[in-house]
């Protein structure tokens, strides 16, 4: 990973006017939050309400559609306008490259992500939050994050539209089918999310692997997406 | 002889049903040489294959005798111009420079990059962001970047497209120096004169085929010897001026088009001498003489003849 390229990246990708639209994307279940913290009746069960928000609107779509947007273009629109050219007619390893664009799009997902999570909690638990409340679904978001991230800048060097196709994955995939059949759910990124969610916050079906697994499963995605995008890199065509 | 910087050998490579580069040979040795060619005649391309970032389907291509796209180390001996990529908008040039002096090894990048645009005059704005500057200075923050590391080969896709006269002047002097200093200059435009200026040896592309390789001198004596047609409109029907013309030996053929004649010469410099003489002894009284298909394209087309001719 290469610090200048990914602050290269990182500010390329919030100073888009599309990142405005991903704040308010990230900020949807916050609102939710709010208006159930606000009209939650005596008796309502706070616990069940985050659970329900993280492991089904806020890991499979919200983050997931996040972090699919910032990284197809963590290499798309460098792709696109050019300035790719510049950053692979360097010394520095395709690898390298590649692993800086997705550790920025990461970063640029998690400050959009990060605060809506946690106030999120903090409205929806008030003075029932605990630490695991907060950093269970923050490694779980981070991880799943994370992996979008790589699978997505992967899809922008593959295809010519990742955009749909990662959206198709997410709302038919993630977003439908895995959530609910236990054994669609091993092919779907969030799902190993949702299982390291599991550790602190109740699920309704039984967590896809255990956290450890879960975290493997991650790590390699993240690996194969870095290193299958390297490849990709120096043999596809450059504008 | 020394080592070929730079080796095509039997490079083709199409997009789709358009071939972009066909069957192309070529060596470059240090100096400065000019790829000449039409808009979309695959300067372009073949600057990219150069610059490892299209795979040729089929051929090899070799720079500093690897493939850049194996082994990105060559990149810290080479600087690239590329035509249509402008640099992040939202950087100073100063950054810009600076950081692709950092990401190609240089040692004081910050230094290196303010000389740089020293060079290029771009220094009392090298604290603006690029996305302000106008389409000559961000050609000439292209450049900054391409020449910041110190390369021994520049790749330079119309790098003059956009600048005003004087500052073609101090870019041509600028390649020009560095050709003479040893390093490989590689320079695509589909400008004859613009080339001439600054390389001593061009390749002619013509719809991806190279039609012409040689000294620059030869290649533009070669174009102005070509065949030329020539369009004559005389206040008479012009017979009689182009039966002389056929019997002094000045031109291969004759045709009537629209009313006028149209003469096709080999050698233009003799039928401008005899031409006047030729219609005083006629009492043919000239109103117009035109040059027909003299334009960029006529001349890339005859060399394109020219080459398909040379190879049956």
């Amino acid at each position: 990973m290469n610090g200048i390229l990914v602050r290269l990246t990182v500010r390329a990708l919030l100073l888009q006017r599309r990142s405005l639209a991903l704040a308010a994307l990230a900020a949807a279940p916050l609102l939710m939050s709010f208006v159930f913290a606000v009209g939650a009746r005596a008796g309502a069960n706070h616990r069940l309400f985050y659970s329900t928000l993280v492991q089904q609107l806020f890991l499979p779509i919200v983050a997931a559609l996040v972090a699919l947007v910032v990284g197809v273009s963590a290499l798309g629109d460098e792709r696109e306008d050019g300035t790719v050219l510049y950053l692979v007619a360097t010394p520095v390893p395709r690898l390298v490259l590649v692993g800086s664009a997705i550790a920025a799009a990461w970063i640029t997902a998690m400050v959009l992500l990060v605060p809506s999570l946690l106030l999120s909690a903090v409205l929806a638990l008030g003075h029932r939050l605990t630490a695991g409340d907060l950093l269970w679904p923050l490694l779980g978001t981070a991880l799943a994050c994370l992996a979008y991230c790589s699978a997505s800048a992967w899809l922008s060097l593959r295809v010519r539209r990742p955009v749909v196709i990662g959206v198709l994955y997410i709302l038919l995939w993630e977003g439908s089918i895995a959530t609910f059949a236990a054994s669609a759910s091993k092919l779907s990124i969030a799902a190993y999310g949702r299982a390291l969610v599991a550790q602190a916050l109740p699920q309704a079906n039984p967590p896809v692997a255990g956290p450890v697994a879960s975290f493997i499963v991650l790590s390699v995605v993240v690996a194969g997406a870095c290193w299958l995008g390297a490849r990709l890199l120096s043999r596809v065509e450059l504008p | 002889m020394s080592e070929p910087v730079i080796e095509f050998e039997g490079v083709s490579h199409w997009y789709g049903d358009t071939v972009a580069v066909a069957d192309v040979s070529f060596m470059v040795e240090p100096g400065v040489t000019g790829l000449l060619g039409h808009n979309g005649a695959g300067k372009s391309t073949a600057l990219k294959l150069c610059g490892g970032f299209v795979t040729p389907r089929s051929g090899n291509v070799r720079v500093f005798g690897v493939d850049p796209r194996r082994d990105p180390a060559v990149y810290r001996r080479i600087g690239i111009v590329p035509d249509d990529s402008p640099p992040w908008p939202f950087l100073s040039a100063v950054d810009v420079v600076a950081m692709c002096a950092t990401l190609r090894g240089v040692e004081n990048p910050r230094a290196a990059a303010e000389q740089a645009l020293d060079d290029v005059d771009l220094s009392d704005v090298a604290g603006r962001t690029v996305g302000g500057f106008s389409h000559g200075m961000r050609q000439r923050v292209k450049l900054a970047q391409a020449l910041v590391h110190g390369p021994d080969l520049l790749l330079l896709d119309e790098p003059l497209n956009g600048l005003d006269p004087a500052q073609r002047r101090q870019v041509v002097d600028r390649l020009r120096s560095l050709g003479e200093q040893g390093k490989t200059v590689i320079i695509s435009s589909h400008v004859l004169h613009e080339v001439d200026r600054t390389a001593a040896r061009v390749l002619v592309l013509v719809n991806g085929h190279l039609v012409a390789d040689g000294e620059t001198l030869e290649i533009r004596t070669l174009i102005s010897d070509r065949p030329r047609s020539v369009r004559l409109a005389a206040a008479d029907d012009g017979r009689s001026l182009a039966r002389e013309l056929v019997s002094a030996g000045v031109v291969d053929a004759v045709r009537f088009e629209d009313g006028e004649l149209v003469v096709e010469t080999a050698d233009i410099e003799r039928f401008s001498r005899v031409l006047p003489a030729v219609a005083q002894s006629t009492d043919t009284r000239l109103e117009r003489v035109e040059p027909v298909g003299d334009d960029l394209e006529s001349v890339y087309a005859y060399l394109h003849e020219r080459a398909r001719a040379r190879a049956r």
